[in-house]
């Protein structure tokens, strides 16, 4: 019996490790990769003891300056779509949870539908129109296609949260004379925050990583940083993965920090609603 | 007195940095930018390596900027298309494979002869007439060639030697025979492969049909002109991966492993363009730094002795999107690239020189160790394929077929049967 246990228990800890390993080893692969001789990279067999070198990131700096222009554009792209799709699905997740009738019960059925429909579908029709717009190589035309595509799932992970909270809070507000607008601000968003905090993890992390949309509209004033490492991927005449790499650790610091602070509140917005009856 | 990070003051925080990046930009924008949409390697050749930035003079003179909007080959020439195709667009120009310019692409572009009889470029006619002849759609020329690129055989001396090789091959057959013998564990315990293919481009099965007096589309469209030239080549790459002088993963190998596999010493011979020379030398890059040299691509003996092979040659070609804001900026830039001083300047910088007297300077033929094979070489090369509308389908039913019979799936003859097939009705009429 107490071999058995041992054995589950061994078990667990291996596939926990494998695990682990799997998730952790092309992060670190090129983490690590950024700081070897670009000579030792690839050496096969590999090597493991080596001097760190700064030579990527300083070349990186030197030869790439588009690259922190980039993550400048990626900055205010992502936090305008965080903004704007935090807000638009905390608006219409207000009013699923507390306003039910047969359209939005019959709605949220089409929002689900939209996070089906594969991006590059409607990305090629879009070109024109934007263009049309003249909001081709803007934050605007980024910030409100990352926004959109995630006002679906922040609407109904946002209704899930709103439902959790006590009705009786809002009656008490409304026998208090708030209105529908001061209900909301003052006793439902405060109320939802972590809620909030999760779709705005999940837009932040989409739109800092997000390539397909910024490479077909933008070219070169609104081009984020993820663009600007394919760029450094040449067919032509090699990539220089030191620096590829280098850059790759950069983009990933900002997002992986963000996640980090917000990862309490994820967990507990992710989890809204999982108990209820 | 202590600070604590709660989440409105990193949202604050996050959104005022960004509306302060945002609008500080602004003041740094220039007035005069050419915006150029490019690969990588023009903007390269043009500001750095041995002759340095030799675009700066250009620069300073208009008191202008470059900004380079960089890409891979094909995303480049889709991207392009796409921004010339549109009511306006914002690059100024852009760079183009010579097989992407058929009829109906070239009409996005601007027509040059206008502007080349009142601005004209330096010694137009030193610039390779064949490089032109592919930039001239219906008698109007629509770009200006600036790069080529043209097949070598690149080899690692060092693991030749190793192997107790004297010398590089003269002949397919010796190649395939050294390739075998090359394909074993290095004294330094890394696993080399004979050979490095990359399996996504057209460029190296016809190569090894060429080898045979064989090609895939000719220049006048006929296709497979000598289709057991054709299976001989096929026969010869499956040979090499079942006796597993190609890698196991050949389906997935693509040109960026090629690089790093002969940097790396795990590969003895690869197939890449004489430019990529320096590349493979760097020694910031490369195990085998000074070790890797190139030859022509050797024919087979059955045809002329393995002498008289035509390689591969891929050029790249400057125009002006039709709808592109300053025109007069676009082709003063372009005739700045395309000056003599220039081009032997990108020339040493790396670039495949178009003019003529490049290869003359002799300067540049004392610095660069291949000028003289290249210019060989160059002189008898000729593209993969021509442009055609078609030509991106035709290539990837190609690879296709290509890839089932170097692995095997096919026979070489059933291979070459289904091509025939399936890319004719692709062609021109």
């Amino acid at each position: 019996m107490r071999l058995e246990r041992l054995l589950i228990g061994l078990g667990k800890m291996v596939a926990v490790i494998l695990i682990v390993l799997w998730s952790v080893f092309p992060i670190a692969f090129v983490v690590l990769s950024s700081f070897k001789p670009g000579r030792d990279i690839f050496a096969v067999p590999p090597k493991f003891v080596f001097t760190p070198t700064f030579a990527h990131y300083l070349n990186l700096w030197e030869r790439w300056g588009g690259f922190f222009d980039g993550l400048r554009n990626s900055l205010i792209v992502t936090v305008g779509a965080a903004l704007l799709a935090v807000t638009a699905s905390s608006l219409a997740g207000f009013i699923y949870s507390r306003h039910q009738s047969r359209f939005p019960a019959g709605s949220i059925f089409f929002l689900i539908c939209i996070r089906l429909i594969p991006p590059i579908v409607v990305t090629l029709p879009l070109f024109p129109m934007v263009n049309w717009l003249g909001l081709n190589d803007t934050h605007l035309v980024l910030i409100v296609l990352y926004a959109t595509f995630f006002v679906s799932l922040g609407t109904v992970l946002m209704r899930t949260f709103i439902d959790q909270i006590p009705r009786e809070l809002d009656e008490a507000a409304t026998i208090d004379g708030a209105s529908q607008l001061t209900l909301l601000v003052r006793v439902i968003l405060p109320l939802a925050a972590p809620g909030m905090i999760a779709v705005a993890v999940f837009v932040v992390v989409y739109a800092w990583n997000e390539f397909l949309f910024a490479f077909i509209f933008t070219a070169t004033k609104a081009k984020t940083a993820p663009f600007v490492l394919s760029e450094m991927i040449s067919s032509v005449d090699g990539v220089d993965w030191g620096v590829l790499f280098a850059a790759a650790t950069v983009q990933l610091i900002p997002v992986l920090l963000f996640v980090i602070v917000m990862n309490r509140f994820l967990v507990a917005g992710l989890t809204a609603g999982a108990t209820k009856g | 007195m202590t600070s604590t990070l709660n989440r409105r003051r990193f949202l604050a925080a996050a959104s005022a940095g960004a509306s302060a990046l945002a609008f500080g930009g602004r003041a740094l924008a220039q007035e005069k930018t050419i915006n150029a949409l490019s690969h990588l390697v023009h903007q390269n050749v043009l500001t750095k390596g041995a002759a340095g930035d030799v675009i700066a003079p250009w620069r300073e003179a208009q008191k202008a900027k470059i900004s380079w909007t960089t890409l891979d080959s094909n995303p480049l020439q889709d991207r392009l298309f796409r921004e010339a195709s549109l009511n306006a667009t914002e690059f100024n120009v852009g760079y183009v494979i010579d097989n992407r310019m058929t009829a109906d692409v070239a009409k996005l572009f601007e027509p040059l002869d206008a502007m080349q009889k009142a601005d004209p470029i330096e010694a137009f006619d030193d610039l390779a007439p064949g490089l032109v002849k592919a930039m001239t759609v219906k008698d109007k020329l629509v770009g200006i060639p600036v790069r080529h690129a043209t097949q070598a055989l690149f080899y690692n001396e060092a693991l030749l030697k190793e192997a107790g090789i004297a010398a590089p091959p003269k002949t397919l057959e010796e190649l395939v025979e050294q390739a075998k013998k090359l394909t074993f564990t290095s004294a330094a315990g890394t696993p080399v492969t004979g050979m490095v293919l990359a399996s996504d481009l057209a460029v190296f099965p016809v190569m090894f049909a060429r080898a045979f007096g064989g090609d895939f589309i000719t220049l006048d469209f006929k296709l497979m002109p000598d289709r057991e030239a054709m299976q001989k080549g096929l026969a010869v790459l499956a040979d090499l991966l079942a006796s597993k002088a190609l890698p196991r993963s050949y389906a997935t190998t693509r040109n960026d492993d090629m690089v790093t596999w002969m940097q790396q010493g795990r590969a003895a011979f690869c197939v890449l363009p004489f430019a990529r020379y320096a590349q493979l030398n760097n020694a910031d890059q490369s195990q085998f730094a000074g070790k890797i040299k190139a030859v022509a691509f050797p024919g087979s003996a059955t045809v002329s002795g393995g002498a008289g092979m035509s390689a591969v040659v891929e050029s790249w070609a400057m125009a002006i999107p039709a709808n592109a804001k300053d025109k007069e900026l676009a082709w003063s830039f372009i005739k700045a690239v395309s000056s003599k001083a220039v081009t032997l300047g990108m020339a040493r910088n790396g670039n495949g020189p178009v003019r003529i007297s490049t290869y003359a300077d002799a300067g540049f033929a004392a610095s660069q160790p291949l000028a003289a094979i290249e210019s060989e070489v160059l002189a008898k090369a000729r593209p993969a394929f021509p442009a055609f509308p078609e030509a991106v389908r035709a290539q990837s039913v190609f690879l296709e077929e290509v890839q089932l019979a170097v692995l095997g799936r096919k026979t070489p003859a059933e291979a070459v049967k289904a091509i025939a097939e399936r890319v004719q009705p692709l062609l021109p009429a």
